[in-house]
Parts: structure tokens; sequence; C-alpha cells
């Protein structure tokens, strides 16, 4: 347990926390590397399965950024987004499962500082609570 | 228009067989998807279309195997301008088909709702061993009018159902807090409910005060024990290493999902390409933790289909009735739904108004969730 790292799996959205975390890197600002960043159209395009396989296959987080509310490139996807958040925390909290392993964030294009300063609260935090439950499950 | 309507030999079942006869010999309806029983002994659904052929229609029928709105789903996609069928249901199965309606799964204008009171259901498979050869079986369980919420042989979504009359309907032929030897309650809350009462003998009048207590008792009585029931449910369930056991004897057969009437999508995406793991991927899952779970994604299944549906979930059970190994589907769906449906204020099959939580947003609401 010593050395253990948070997994971090990403979902960033094009248009703003994409470019957001690509202005953190071209701005050399440093955060760990925890986040495997994987670029999605829009926060409203993931859906809670990809969260879910990501956690029940061990990851012990899961980001997803999208445009501040009224932002979106599609006008409306991240007031969806938000909603479908309310509900899979429900789900979760219901369950008896862990709310605070799954962050969704507004991250504009312009805010890389606010990107990088992210990835490393959520890594301090998954790194104070341990490893998720189901890191080490084969029976899930 | 409402009021009570008089009793035939006191048979409220032969009452409504009655009803039937009249709205297809009048061309008010084409035809009737109604509870049937047969002599047989099967308890299932027919739609009915010849009034000669009405006797083995059991609209009353305390028994339950699918959930009507599955069958509505497959039948009545589309309107017909030559169809005009009368969906006599419970509540739950109204409930799924408003669902249904609002998710653009079944198009209203060729049907009629026609929801009959419903203090609680046995088992479709084996009923006939419970109802024997009592032919007057479905008037008495009518006749009762006690012992409904303490009946533990009623399926466990019954035990817990908080709505023994329609939230929504046309038509809404009741028998709750009613002495149903003499009267049913009917009650027509659209034009075609009015449509389908007109030129009957209603004696007019409200809804009686013992009717609306008989409902209300039986609602409260059903809450206290899905309280209880759920705080079993917890002590067996809550967190990650429960939760695994819960679902441990699950065998992935799907059928929890083939039978719910409002899981809608046509091809799940459970079964589609994306799940189709060749052997060089199933390996490299494999290595991950040493070992995965054969068949794989079973939980993952679960989780995914509560984050797809759980917030138009009726309650209805009808997903642990169909599951061979028995996990206790019925009352988690139970929590998890209420649960879910509660942040939105919502509560499935209430109102076919009032838009589905994901297809809808507010800017103002939420605010919280993103920001820290
Ligand atoms: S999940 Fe189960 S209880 Fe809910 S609507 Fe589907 S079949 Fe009925
Ligand atoms: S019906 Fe039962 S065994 Fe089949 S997938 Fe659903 S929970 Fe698992």
């Amino acid at each position: 347990m010593a050395s253990y790292e948070p997994k971090i799996v990403g979902f960033l959205c094009n248009w703003c926390t994409y470019a957001g975390a690509d202005l953190a890197g071209t701005s050399r600002m440093q955060y760990p590397p925890n986040m495997r960043p994987i670029r999605v159209m829009c926060s409203s395009a993931v859906d809670s399965v990809y969260i879910l396989r990501a956690l029940l296959e061990g990851a012990d987080g899961v980001f997803i950024g999208g445009c501040h509310p009224g932002d979106c490139h599609y006008v409306s996807g991240n007031y969806k987004a938000r909603r479908r958040m309310v509900l899979f925390n429900s789900v979760m909290k219901s369950l008896g499962l862990d709310t605070d392993r799954v962050w969704l964030r507004w991250i504009s294009a312009a805010e890389g500082r606010k990107f990088a300063d992210t990835i490393t609260e959520m890594t301090g935090h998954l790194s104070k609570k341990g490893p998720s439950a189901f890191k080490e499950k084969w029976e899930v | 228009m409402k009021g009570t309507l008089k009793v035939e030999a006191k048979s409220p079942e032969a009452t409504i067989r009655g009803l039937f006869a009249r709205w297809l010999k009048e061309g008010k309806l084409s035809a009737i998807l109604s509870p049937a029983y047969s002599a047989a002994g099967t308890a299932t659904l027919a739609l009915f279309s010849n009034p000669q052929k009405l006797d083995e229609a059991a609209p009353l029928l305390p028994a339950m195997g699918v959930n009507a709105a599955s069958i509505v789903a497959e039948f009545a996609r589309d309107a017909s301008p030559n169809a005009k069928v009368g969906l006599f249901l419970r509540p739950c199965e109204l409930r799924a088909v408003v669902e249904l309606i609002k998710l653009k799964q079944v198009a209203p204008d060729s049907l009629v709702l026609i929801g009959a009171d419903c203090a609680g259901t046995y088992k479709a498979a084996g009923f006939r061993n419970v109802r024997g050869k009592d032919a007057d079986f479905d008037n008495k369980h009518v006749r009762e009018q006690s012992g409904y919420a303490e009946n533990v042989n009623f399926r466990v979504a019954c035990q817990m159902c908080e709505y023994p009359k329609p939230l929504v309907f046309d038509l809404n032929v009741g028998f709750i807090g009613m002495d149903a030897d003499t009267e049913l309650w009917v009650e027509a809350a659209t034009d075609k409910g009015k449509g389908l009462v007109e030129g009957l003998e209603l004696s007019a009048q409200d809804e009686p005060d013992k009717r609306k207590k008989a409902l209300e008792g039986l609602s409260a009585a059903r809450k206290a024990t899905t309280a209880k029931r759920i705080e079993e449910l917890d002590k067996a369930m809550m967190g990650p290493e429960k939760l695994v056991e819960y679902f441990s004897d699950c065998l992935n057969c799907h059928n929890c999902m083939k039978v719910c009437p409002v899981c809608y999508c046509r091809e799940c995406f459970f079964d589609s390409d994306t799940f189709q793991r060749d052997i060089g991927e199933h390996v490299r899952v494999s290595l991950r933790k040493g070992a995965t779970r054969m068949p794989s994604e079973t939980l993952l299944f679960h989780l995914t289909r509560m984050n797809h549906m759980m917030a138009s979930c009726v309650q209805c059970g009808i997903c642990e009735d169909s599951c061979p190994v028995t996990i206790g589907l019925a009352t988690l769906f139970k929590k998890v739904s209420q649960n879910a449906q509660k942040e939105f204020e919502y509560v499935s099959g209430r109102s076919l108004d009032e838009p589905l939580p994901l297809a809808t947003f507010r800017e103002s609401e939420f605010t919280k969730v993103g920001e820290e």
C-alpha cells in the first residue's frame, strides 16, 4: 500500500476542459501525472457506463470536465450532464458506494491554472482516501 | 363524470365484462387488453375483440406475470386510424404506459387508458394453485376489502405498492372502499373516458369518503412495509462488499432487463458490439486484476441499468419475478428509484405533462454540482 498512486480516468470536453488542459501543458504548469485524459465531444457524452466501467475495473477516480454552465458548445449539454451527475450520485448513495471518487468540474479553455489545481486537488484527495474497493475485486 | 355503477348478480367481474361487451358492441372500442384466465388455468392477458368471447376475460384477476406496458409497447408504437384499443390495466402498468408515452415508445392516440384499482397480485406462475377450483376467486378478492396490506403471499412489489388507484387514466373502475357486491366506482377523467361512460346508468356523486379513506389507509400501510423492507435491505446490501455479495448469484441472463416495461431501448447497449470482447481483449482485461469474472461485467450491467432507467422505474417488481436466482430486485429498485426520483421531484407515471427528469433541465438548479 505504501506505493499506492491513485489512477484517475479523465473525460475532457473537447471545447473547454481539453483546451484548458492543453493550456496548462503549454504553460508548463506542474500537476500530478495520475490522470489519463480521454477527449470527448461534450461532458454530456459521458454516459454512466463509462464512469462505472472505469471504477469497476480498478480506477480510483473518474474526472469529468465540461464547459461552464451557459457556455456549452452544444447549448445545453453540460446542463444535462449535471442532471445525470445528480442521478448518478443518488444511485451511488442508495447503494452505499463512494460519491467522492467521481468529480464533475467546469473548466474553460482559458483556465489552465484551474485545471492543474483541480487535478492536484483530486489526486491529493484520492491519495488520502486510499484505493477503490473494486481494485482487487475480480468477481464484479 | 363520476359516480357509482350498480353491480349485477353480486359479481363485480361479470359487471365489468358487461361493460366490455357493451363497448365492443357499440363500436366504442375495437378491442380491449385485459387480464384473462383460461379454463386450463392460464393466468395471462388477452386482447378481446368479440363480445361473445369474453367468458375468459378476468378484469379483476389478482395475478401478474408480465407488466402489460411491455406488451403495449410492442403493439402500440404507432397509432392506427382503424383501431381504438382499451387498456384495462393495473396502476403500475398504466404508470409504465405513461412513461413509455413520454419516452415516445407508445402512441396514445389509438388507446384508451382504463385503470382498475389493484389491491395486490399473486405471481401468475402457479396462480392456478392459489386459486384452486374457485370460480369466484376474483370476486372474493375484491369483496374482502381488508387484509390487503398484510397479505404476505402477494408479489413483493405489491406488498410495498402505495398506488392502489391509477394515477393517470381516461377512466377508472374502482372497488377499494366500495361495497363491491353492490356497486363499483366509475370515474372519467378525460373526454375519451367520458365517451365510454356515456349511456351507463351511473348514480352521480363525488368519490365516497369511505373509498378515499380506504385508499389512504392502504397506501400508508404499504409505505410502512416499504420502510421496513428497505431497512432490512440496507443491512444486506450497502457498500461495495455487500453489494457484490447481493448480486453474487447473478447469471448475467438479462431477464430483468428484458421484462422491464420501462427499459425501452430496442437493442440493449449491453447486447451491442461494444461488449463483444475478443479473446485478446478478455486476456488484457484479466491481466489488470489477475482474474475477471466470467461472464464479465455483471455488476456493470446492473449499475448502468439503474442509471439509465431508475428515473422511470414504476416499482412493479416484474424484474424480481423473472430472475432465475431470486435476487431481491424489487426492494432494491424500489429504494434506488424512489431516491432518484425524489432528487427531481418526479414520480414515474404520475403525469403526462411532467417532463422526464433526464430530458429536461433548468439553468438555475443544482448549481453546486460541478462547482465543488
Ligand atoms: S426495474 Fe423492475 S420494478 Fe422497475 S419498472 Fe423495471 S421491472 Fe418494474
Ligand atoms: S434476471 Fe437475475 S440473474 Fe438474470 S441478469 Fe437479472 S439479476 Fe442477474
